[in-house]
């Protein structure tokens, strides 16, 4: 490694060493000052802000700790283990002994693969799937023995479109709001505001049948809005859903959990999981590889830092330069040059050599996003079990 | 209860929307009944000699007709689960505040309701177009053969509705079943006198325990011993049918 990256150097490097744990950095280098923003990881209030442990269920990590039912948890997750039988097939560990717990009014997580066991853990969890063994329970509902008391703690967004297509939109609400015991005077108070909060007035009266896909979900989304259960399962609710519908319901979802309701939600848009969650957990064949706060999943192990760099002219000396810090991943384009690290040490070395070559215009580092660091979790666990 | 009802509300609206399926469920027993079962009241001249006594066709069908028409009800709110898997709302429902029981409940009242109104205009319109005498003080107990054959046969149903995942295969095995289950019966002929082979299989065919208790109370056909033992009979295919939906329905994610 050069000796300009190692700890102890002086100048601008060391510096910005003190300040890459806040990260982003962003500057214009040069004549224009230094422009840094700190807070580049997620701040959060919510309770799960301070989510204390890191689960890694892998041969390579310890096993994962029973928890505890207390006040603050919503959901508890213990070697919970489901196995599909198959005819003439090799049987299928769908969820393969994962744990992690979901603590009261945090917006949660579950992210991973196709395939991963995200949908199949929500099954179980909602009570539509028994597990092979573990447990799990809702607000300490045990899901195999409590079924009904679990069913009135929550409320489910299923990944399949979920509509009555023959009922209106309209009726399509009250349906559900007389399935969750509203009075008829609530269900029409409720509906009024929900038709107001995603749009759905004017398509009131249509029925399912005649809706797009994306107004299909919004109904179905809606419907989790009619009623006040404590912890909401969304399974890739925003899927099919325009950019307005969206940010519309995310935004609703942030209001629910700040009101105190619990929100687990899977989905593959993984913005969309840093945007909005507390924690979470990314599992891959069924296993819980990472769990725990946002920022702390996006952090760990592997401290992948983003560089990137804009030069008046890209040379091969600054390319050559670069590649001797083993970048694990480069980009380049035109006179930009995008460069992912795993050290803090790299990172700033190669801004210290990019400055010296007096031909760099703007540069910013940033933590890598929780889209590197799921890629990069998933792609260890492969090699691990390949 | 109040699950119970939410589901039959449910069922309530969906049937208000589509006048088809009140015909359905509603007018084409009736029509069998008129159609068919004139056409062989001509056919067959005299009548039918059953026990000593001599009915007329259209006597002895009207408690096939019941039957049928509870088969064919029970039939229709079966397939409601393939509509309701095909729009996802099946998985939905599972997560609702309430028992799989409750939720085959509610379904099956409603279409009981249902199965009660045709068994209504099927006795009127037999005694008034057809001139069939009917035993009216056996009327409640007429609905309650109704009742409990539509909620057998729906849970019966129930059980393959959720085994079988395709609904075009349901559809084929269902109507195979139908013309089965009709014809090895006593819903279109008396058994007195059919082929041994086909006398065993019939009297072991809940839709027989069904016809002769309702022939029994409609028309006054039949051996009352005879009529408490299919009616028992009938009463533990109820039973272990509910008890096999709900297994079922437990397992069908």
């Amino acid at each position: 490694m050069p000796a300009h990256a190692t700890h102890g150097t002086h100048g601008p490097s060391s510096h910005l060493r003190e300040l890459l744990p806040l990260m982003i950095v962003s500057s214009f280098v040069g004549y224009r000052g230094v422009n840094i923003k700190r807070g580049g990881g997620k701040c959060k209030g919510g309770p799960g802000s301070n989510f204390p442990e890191m689960l890694v269920d892998c041969p390579s990590f310890s096993k994962p700790q029973r928890h505890m039912y207390d006040d603050t948890t919503a959901i508890d997750v213990v070697d919970l283990l489901k196995v599909f039988e198959k005819k003439n097939r090799a049987a299928v560990r769908a969820v393969d002994y994962i744990s992690f717990r979901v603590r009261r009014g945090e917006i949660f997580g579950l992210l991973g693969p196709n395939g991963a066991g995200k949908s199949t853990t929500i099954k179980i969890l909602t009570t539509l799937l028994p597990p092979t063994s573990g447990s799990a329970s809702i607000l300490g509902y045990d899901v195999v023995s409590h079924p009904l008391e679990v069913r009135k703690s929550i409320c489910v967004v299923v990944q399949e479109n979920a509509v009555e297509l023959y009922l209106s939109v309209r009726n399509n609400l009250r349906t559900f709001g007389r399935f969750h015991g509203l009075t008829w005077s609530e269900i029409e108070r409720r509906a009024d505001g929900v038709s107001e909060l995603f749009g759905l007035r004017e398509h009131q009266h249509e029925k399912g049948v005649d809706l797009s896909g994306g107004l299909k979900r919004r109904v179905q989304v809606a419907k989790i809005f009619m009623i006040d259960t404590p912890i909401v399962f969304l399974d890739e609710a925003t899927t099919g859903m325009d950019t307005f519908n969206k940010r519309a319901t995310l935004q609703a979802i942030r209001e629910e959990s700040r009101k105190g309701r619990t929100i687990v939600l899977t989905t593959h848009m993984l913005d969309e999981a840093e945007e909005l969650c507390d924690a979470l957990a990314i599992v891959n064949h069924g296993r819980v590889i990472a769990a725990g706060s946002t920022d702390n999943v996006k952090s760990m192990g592997l401290r992948l830092l983003n560089v990137s760099l804009t030069f008046e002219r890209l040379t091969n000396d600054i390319l050559r330069f670069i590649h001797a810090y083993h970048p694990y991943k480069i980009e380049t384009s035109d006179h930009s040059i995008e460069v992912k690290v795993r050290e803090e040490e790299a990172a700033l070395g190669i801004l210290a050599g990019a400055r010296q070559t007096g031909l760099l215009r703007h540069f910013e580092i940033t933590n890598a996003s929780l889209e590197d660091v799921f890629v990069e979790l998933i792609d260890k666990k492969e090699s691990v079990t390949s | 209860m109040k699950e119970v009802l939410a589901v039959m509300y449910r069922e309530f609206l969906i049937r208000r929307t589509s006048p088809l399926w009140l015909f359905f469920d509603v007018a084409v027993p009736l029509l069998y009944l008129l159609m068919f079962g004139v056409a062989f009241d001509k056919a067959l001249g005299l009548g039918l000699a059953i026990g000593g006594d001599s009915v007329s066709y259209n006597q002895f069908f009207l408690a096939g007709v019941l039957s049928m028409s509870c088969f064919g009800s029970a039939m229709n709110q079966s397939y409601g689960f393939f509509v309701d898997r095909d729009n996802g709302i099946f998985y939905e429902f599972l997560t609702y505040p309430m028992t799989r029981g409750q939720f085959l409940l509610g379904k099956i009242l409603f279409q009981c309701l249902m199965s009660v109104v045709q068994c209504v205009l099927t006795l009127v319109a037999g005694v008034l177009m057809l001139e069939i005498g009917i035993q009216w003080e056996f009327l409640l107990l007429v609905f309650c053969v109704v009742i409990i054959g539509t909620a057998g046969w729906f849970f019966f149903l129930a059980i393959f509705a959720f085994l079988i995942r395709r609904n075009d295969t349901y559809n084929t095995a269902i109507n195979v079943a139908y013309f089965l289950l009709m014809f090895l019966s006593s819903l279109f002929y008396p058994l007195e006198n059919v082929p041994g082979w086909l006398k065993v299989l019939s009297y072991g065919n809940p839709l027989t325990w069904q016809t002769d208790a309702l022939r029994f109370l409609t028309i006054g056909v039949g051996q009352i011993e005879f009529i408490v033992i299919e009616s028992l009979c009938f009463g533990v295919f109820l039973l272990v049918s509910f008890w096999g939906a709900i297994r079922t329905l437990q397992r069908a994610i």
